[in-house]
């Protein structure tokens, strides 16, 4: 368990199985993994085992931000926080415990998120949506449930087409959707009460990392001035200050296949940065929190 | 000084002679009767007067065909008729009168208001500054002055107690001092504390270390902000040194009595930075804890101990930690604007160069202090290439900018950056073309002040520096305090709004404006 090959098998495995595992869950999921099976007799040895597992995990297909932040917030409260202990057992135990709640911790926070933005969509309202993102998928799927009468405008999100399959999602849930073109983005916008979007980090400014074309759809909405919300998780607030999309690291841009392989001035990335200015409100675990309130939450976790 | 005495004489039959009334009688008197008709009569008069005479020529005309028809009957029409013409005639006159006296008197009432003031203004001048003499065309102004005033002096002693009751009033309403910008005249009273520095300069009390760090922040010699708080610090430093007990107190004490005479004789010479009243702070509040049945020597060392590490932790690693922040930040191909000189940017530019980044920079400089010419030259002499302009060029070169690094006086609460004037300038045309701008600073020069505008709190600079060029040849504006009207206005910082800075790098991460609250909450924890 401890060789990185089976790191990665777990870890994708743990996403496969379950399709509404967030990545960097399944990234903490599988550090816990590697705490439990792991046959080193020091903590210094356990911690060098969880870096190498880290990097195994970033390195299979699936975009690294998420699993950033995730496995540097588990790291920083797990590890750290268990130095105390001399016997190394019970401090592995120990560490055990803390996951433990952490996972817990974790899958509680999309259902606050959920509970939270639910209240925001309301009757006859029109939503746009890009790509497929859980969180706003349950949050649409709870104020169906609340027997709200909305309408949601889906980008077909190219280059994978997640859309589609956010479309499917919707359909058998029997809320009333449209697939649109990534490019239909500006004329759809003035029909559109407001923006719902996910996103896979959340950097230091309060600006998201997410998937390619949300940037355009901020400037778009900041354009015609409807109100862009975006869920997220906390544990996706990573300690990241990119000053423009060139100054987003490559490992969050590109999947390691492509670095690999490719040139990378020729191939489109995955994801794009979206600067706090064009961010209406940011719904989270911790609360609801305007762009500015995630630089001092960061500060309250990592200082 | 006789001169002024005498003006002071003057002074208080000199406002008197204000009121309208009086004015308006004085006037009367003094002009002859003839003069209503004379060139100045305006044009509305004399409209009126046209008119009545065309009246008068249509009822000559009237009577003259009535007196053809009958005689007895036109007769006593006539005289009425006459009679009436002669009324309005009257009437006309003394409308006359009424408005010539009004319209000269408005024109001329302004006029001698403005020389009172001017008057009022230069005693005042001269009595707050004894050594600056009047310019020739002031005192020609004075002494016409004093002329009307004694001309009018026997009409006044019945009205003064009126006047005595309005003078006042009047003086609250309207002073405006040459060479003074009313919006910022909070700020002046640097001189005159230039001034008292110099009258007590030997002050007993006072190290010598801080009597010459006061030369050289009043002189400028010690300029920037963290240069002046390391120059505080060392000075602080041989002060604890040289500094022996005291007979009965207790030496911390002592020693906090010491510091605040020499910090009061500091801020005369020049207004504390941020950084230092924060370092200043901080030092007082060691100084507390420290425990008081050491002995004297012990402390010493402990107290200077705490500056050292103060001077190493929160300055030096700071800076430290900020450069390998912004160096990651830097790429290969950069072009990076800065403004002015920092210490800490260029520090940040060369290790960023020694580290083998390959980059561009472009200095922007202002007038009247011209720092970044030092900054270029260190820049240059590392082999960094370099382009210098002055700020008026800014617009030109920011189009080929990739990123604007920039230095800071202090943070504030609100999220605004207090910094070099011009700083807000190079700030608002780096946002309009859309380029990130950096702003680094330690958290040590972080402060709980808000402001939201360069004019509540600011230090005045020099403003015989703007009438010069960079080499000191005097331009036109060498002679501005002969021209009352003229004020030059050199303030020495602004404020940039957060909107306009896209990142604050400090010691302990990348953050944005709004963090400063934080970070501030923070070490307040830290310290306590």
């Amino acid at each position: 368990m401890t060789t990185s090959a089976n790191i990665q098998e777990y870890f994708c495995k743990i996403i496969k199985q379950d399709e509404d595992v967030s990545v960097g869950v399944a990234a903490i999921r599988s550090l816990m993994e590697v705490i439990k099976f792991s046959n080193s007799e020091t903590v210094q040895e356990l911690e060098a085992n969880l870096k190498e597992a880290i990097e195994a995990m970033k390195n299979t297909n699936y975009t690294v931000a998420a699993i950033n932040s995730a496995c540097e917030l588990f790291i920083r409260f797990i590890t750290l926080a268990a130095l105390d202990t001399r016997d190394f057992e019970k401090c592995k135990k120990i560490m055990l415990a803390r996951g433990h709640l952490f996972i817990k911790k974790l899958e509680e926070a999309r259902g606050k998120i959920v509970r939270l933005a639910a209240n925001f969509i309301e009757d006859g309202c029109k939503i746009l949506t890009h790509s497929r993102s859980r969180v706003v998928l349950q949050t649409l799927r709870k104020a169906c449930k609340q027997n709200k009468k909305f309408e949601v405008f889906v980008t077909i999100s190219a280059p994978d087409n997640s859309g589609k399959r956010m479309v499917k999602d919707l359909e058998t849930e029997g809320i009333p959707c449209t697939l649109i073109l990534d490019s239909a983005i500006g004329y759809i916008m003035e029909q559109v009460n407001f923006i719902m979007v996910g996103a896979e980090g959340v950097v230091e400014s309060g600006g998201i990392v997410n998937k390619v074309g949300s940037y355009t759809m901020a400037v778009c909405a900041k354009e015609v001035k409807k109100p862009f919300y975006v869920l997220t998780e906390s544990f996706k607030f990573s300690r990241l200050f990119p000053l423009g999309q060139q100054d987003l690291p490559e490992e969050y841009k590109y999947t390691s296949d492509i670095r690999r392989k490719c040139d990378l001035s020729k191939i489109h990335p995955l994801v794009d940065y979206t600067p706090p200015s064009y961010i209406t409100l940011l719904f989270t675990d911790l609360g609801i929190l305007t762009p500015s309130a995630v630089s001092d939450e960061l500060i309250k976790l990592y200082l | 000084m006789e001169k002024a005495k005498k003006e002071n004489k003057n002074e208080k039959v000199g406002p008197d002679g204000l009121t309208k009334k009086e004015r308006r009688a004085l006037k009367l008197s003094a002009r002859p009767p003839q003069d209503n008709r004379s060139a100045t009569e305006p044009t509305q008069n004399s409209l009126e007067k046209t008119q009545v005479n065309k009246l008068g020529n249509t009822i000559t005309e009237i009577q003259n065909t009535i007196a053809a028809i009958s005689m007895d009957s036109s007769k006593s029409l006539s005289e009425k008729e006459q009679r009436r013409l002669e009324w309005a005639k009257k009437l006309e006159e003394q409308n006359k009168e009424k408005g010539v006296d009004k319209n000269v008197s408005k024109a001329e009432l302004k006029a001698k208001r403005r020389e009172m003031q001017e008057a009022q203004r230069q005693l005042k001048t001269e009595h707050s500054k004894p050594v600056t003499k009047t310019p020739s065309t002031e005192k020609k102004d004075v002494e016409k002055k004093l002329e009307t005033i004694q001309k009018h002096d026997t009409k006044k002693v019945d009205m003064k107690k009126e006047e005595t009751k309005i003078s006042p009033k009047k003086d609250i309403k309207k002073i405006i001092q040459p060479h003074k910008v009313q919006l910022v005249q909070h700020l002046y009273n640097e001189e005159i504390l230039k001034l008292e520095a110099n009258a007590v300069i030997v002050h007993q009390d006072i190290h010598p270390a801080f009597i010459k760090l006061g030369v050289q922040y009043g002189n400028k010699v010690v300029l920037g902000s963290n240069a002046r708080c390391l120059a505080l610090l060392a000075a602080l430093k041989s002060l604890i040194n040289d500094l022996k007990s005291h007979p009965k107190q207790e030496f911390c004490r002592y020693l906090e009595t010491v510091l605040q005479v020499s910090a009061n004789y500091l801020y005369t010479c020049r207004p504390f930075a941020v950084s230092m009243t924060n370092a200043l702070r901080y030092f007082k509040l060691q100084l507390t804890q420290i425990d008081t049945n050491l002995k004297d020597s012990e402390k010493k060392a402990k107290l200077q101990d705490i500056i050292d590490t103060y001077i190493d932790d929160d300055i030096n690693k700071a800076g430290d930690a900020i450069s390998m922040k912004v160096r990651e930040k830097i790429s290969n191909g950069d072009v990076i604007l800065t403004y002015g000189c920092s210490s800490l940017i260029r520090k940040i530019l060369l290790e960023a160069h020694n580290d083998g980044k390959k980059f561009q920079v472009i200095v922007v400089d202002g007038r009247p202090l011209l720092e970044g010419k030092e900054l270029l030259r260190r820049l240059v002499v590392a082999g960094i290439k370099c382009t210098y302009v002055l700020i008026n060029a800014l617009s030109y070169v920011m189009n080929s900018v990739t990123k604007v690094v920039l230095g800071a006086h202090a943070l504030l609460t609100n999220g605004y950056v207090m910094s070099r004037i011009g700083t807000a300038q190079v700030a608002l045309v780096a946002r309009e073309y859309n380029k990130p701008v950096l702003v680094c600073c330690e958290t040590y020069k972080f402060s709980e002040r808000v402001q939201t505008d360069s004019f509540v709190y600011n230090e005045l600079g020099n403003p015989d520096a703007l009438s010069v060029t960079h080499i000191n040849i005097p331009t036109a504006l060498k002679k501005w305090k002969d021209v009352a009207k003229l004020t030059p206005l050199s303030l020495l910082y602004d404020v940039t709004p957060p909107d306009l800075v896209t990142a604050v790098v400090t010691e302990i991460a990348i953050l944005p404006c709004t963090s400063v609250p934080v970070v501030l909450r923070i070490n307040a924890s830290d310290t306590t």
